[in-house]
């Protein structure tokens, strides 16, 4: 029985959208029915508002300017979602590949679906549309809740003001990259520990690293690390050793491609 | 009509995102006060055609024509509504598994060694071997899980890789302990249902037939290795497929189920599919299975018939006499073989009973037991695969294989 054979036996091959389609639906589901991604989502939603609230508390009661320069009403939105958000996502987007690995459940996916860059791109895709979706509405909470606390000592902003409202949806945008990064590197490393490392010193530890640096390296390496490209998008006056926003932006974009790149090229063929 | 590849989607939405950052960017920095037309007609080009992919993947899209082992009307899960597990109208159409020469290594052991067999519609075929012989092995290499080193393994001739929603051809369980045990069952199955377009109300249908709907809300980690294998085998179900894959699919099972299991494996068989289901005990695999297909240490020690496999193997006769001494000399000299049993019973072979009893008479010697022996399917596989155990009782396991 050959191949063409079995076309003519009459089953009909689905066209390319609808199998996109399947695997997409495919990858939701097993994304949705996971009831510890929802709460982990919900506990980091409130550890993340609640340090936001502290943080644009102290900024609204702070006797005058600080040393440092005025009060940046725009960046300590932004202090709490950096990391009591974007940390417990990307260990979840990690996880959509390192678990499937440790249960012994990429086998059946493989197996349902043997195209594996098909399935790499379909948990990319919805995981990061999900870490969109979640990080768009959280930084926008995050935005409203600052500029309401800090409103009370007339230092909030509004959505309208230059700058504001990109800054806001670049933080979604920047939740998103490091989820797809996270999906890429899990898919690589496949072990959960290693891959939950590596996507930390990828998001912030290289990032880290570059604030001890000597003084004019500290910049030159570290504008192209994530959170230094995410400094950019989220503040009102870009500082001017860093790269423009418009290259901060290619390197948020940069990261997780790269590691959706490197993911493409080992998945396919490797033993399952 | 051709369209781009899956991965151009996360690219495309990416573009668009990135695209519209542009646009507020630039609307922000105040370097342009409203949008030129030009800008517009840039967002309706690509939003527009994004808009109506969009819809496509989420919403309409459905398979053009119906699936050809399907009851026409069949619906859009392209199985037929009706009867437990399958109710086809149409018979199923036969497809192949072809296993040609194929080798794989991992790193100096090697799990398959220039396989090649084939297995048939139609049948039962029980796969054989001692652990570590490359049973497993061999089923991923055929599912696409694990690339052969060489050699290849077809599926109705079509590498695995290659077709296209395939479970609609190949329904396989290879471990039923690989699930996620967070998700409920039900989401495990509706998931793999959704991967190839089969619908919620089949996923249902696999679960009530393999007694699973009552739980079909607890988490998977609260069941029994019984329980995942029913859930594992439901999966494999799904589509209806022509061809079956199991690899050691009665363990874990209770009796009801071991009954169950082999009844379905023979009334699918018996519907015109291929059926392959590995174990590593004989007596397991005897009952159901009427093709064999044996292997040890990668390699090919039989493919036959079950019933042929008996006869084809050692047959003896148990004589038992007074004067066994004299008789044994007797047959020796007619060119039989005599060996003498512990219990003062002699195995002869080369003579069948009839001409062994004629001879006693003849020569006045009484004979007390005159017993024609076949060797048990059990004894038959050991002593074919005695010689290729690559962990035999008493040694120990060398380090580092692989294969199971």
């Amino acid at each position: 029985m050959t191949a063409p054979q079995i076309a003519a036996a009459g089953r009909s091959v689905p066209s390319r959208l609808v199998r996109a389609r399947d695997v997409l639906v495919f990858e939701w589901t097993k994304l949705r029915s996971v009831r510890s991604n929802h709460w982990t989502l919900l506990i980091a939603a409130v550890v993340t508002l609640g340090v936001t609230a502290i943080v644009a508390q102290s900024a609204a009661s702070a006797p005058g300017p600080p040393p440092g320069g005025p009060v940046n009403p725009l960046t300590s939105s932004f202090l709490g979602y950096g990391e009591y958000t974007v940390l417990p996502v990307t260990v979840l987007s990690v996880l959509t590949f390192t678990s499937e690995y440790a249960s012994g459940l990429i086998r059946t996916t493989f197996t349902a679906v043997p195209r594996r860059r098909a399935v790499l791109a379909a948990k990319a895709a919805v995981t990061g549309g999900a870490a969109l979706v979640a990080g768009e509405l959280l930084a926008f909470a995050c935005f409203l809740l600052t500029q309401a606390i800090l409103a009370s000592s007339h230092r909030g902003l509004a959505l309208s003001h230059p700058g504001a409202l990109r800054a806001v949806l670049a933080a979604g945008l920047v939740l998103a990259a490091c989820a797809v990064a996270g999906v890429g590197v899990g898919a690589v490393i496949r072990h959960t520990a290693g891959a939950i490392a590596a996507a930390v010193t990828v998001i912030y530890l290289l990032a880290v690293l570059c604030l001890v640096l000597p003084s004019p390296w500290g910049d030159r390496l570290g504008r192209f690390t994530l959170p230094f490209a995410a400094y950019q998008l989220i503040t009102v006056h870009p500082q001017p050793g860093l790269l423009s926003p418009g290259l901060s932006m290619l390197v948020l974009i940069s990261w997780p491609a790269a590691a959706l790149l490197a993911a493409a090229l080992v998945i396919a063929g490797r033993d399952a | 009509m051709s369209l781009p590849p899956a991965w151009a989607i996360p690219v495309v939405a990416v573009a668009v995102a990135f695209s519209a950052w542009c646009l507020v960017d630039l609307a922000r920095a105040g370097q342009v006060r409203y949008l030129p037309k030009w800008a517009w007609a840039v967002v309706i080009c690509v939003s527009v055609p994004g808009g109506g992919l969009a819809y496509l993947i989420v919403g309409k899209a459905r398979p053009a024509a119906s699936v050809p082992w399907t009851a026409p009307g069949a619906g859009e899960t392209g199985i037929a509504a009706s009867g437990p597990l399958s109710a086809r109208r149409v018979p199923v159409s036969p497809v192949v598994i072809e296993v040609d020469q194929l080798t794989k290594r991992f790193g100096p052991v090697t799990a398959v060694d220039a396989l090649s067999f084939t297995v048939r519609p139609g049948h039962v075929t029980g796969f054989l071997g001692p652990n570590g012989a490359g049973k497993t092995t061999t089923m991923r290499v055929i599912l696409g899980l694990d690339a052969p080193t060489s050699g290849r393994a077809l599926v109705g001739g079509r590498r695995y890789e290659q077709i296209i929603r395939p479970l609609h051809v190949v329904g396989s369980l290879l471990d039923a302990t690989a699930v996620y045990g967070g998700r409920t069952a039900w989401f495990h199955l509706l998931s793999i249902a959704q991967s190839n377009g089969i619908g919620r109300r089949r996923a249902m249908q696999v679960l009530e037939a393999t007694g699973l709907a009552a739980v079909a809300g607890r988490r998977v980690r609260e069941f029994s290795l019984g329980m995942k294998q029913r859930l594992g085998i439901a999966a494999a179900l799904l589509a209806d497929p022509p061809v079956l894959i199991f690899d050691e699919p009665v363990n874990g099972l209770d009796a009801e189920g071991v009954r169950w299991i082999r009844q379905l494996f023979r009334s699918m068989a018996a519907q015109g599919r291929t059926v392959l289901v590995s174990s590593h005990l004989m007596g397991e695999i005897a009952v159901t299975a009427d093709h064999l297909i044996i292997i040890g240490r990668g390699r090919l020690l039989a493919d036959t018939p079950t019933d042929r496999f008996v006869s084809g193997t050692r047959q003896d006769v148990l004589v038992r006499s007074p004067r066994a001494g004299e008789l044994t000399g007797l047959l020796t000299a007619r060119g039989a073989a005599v060996r003498p049993e512990g219990d003062g019973g002699l195995a002869v072979t080369g003579l069948d009973a009839p001409a062994i009893g004629d001879l006693a008479a003849g020569h006045g010697i009484a004979v007390h037991e005159l017993v024609p022996r076949h060797a048990s399917l059990e004894q038959a596989y050991l002593d074919l695969t005695g010689g290729s155990t690559d962990y035999p009782a008493g040694t120990p396991a060398p380090e580092g294989t692989a294969a199971s």
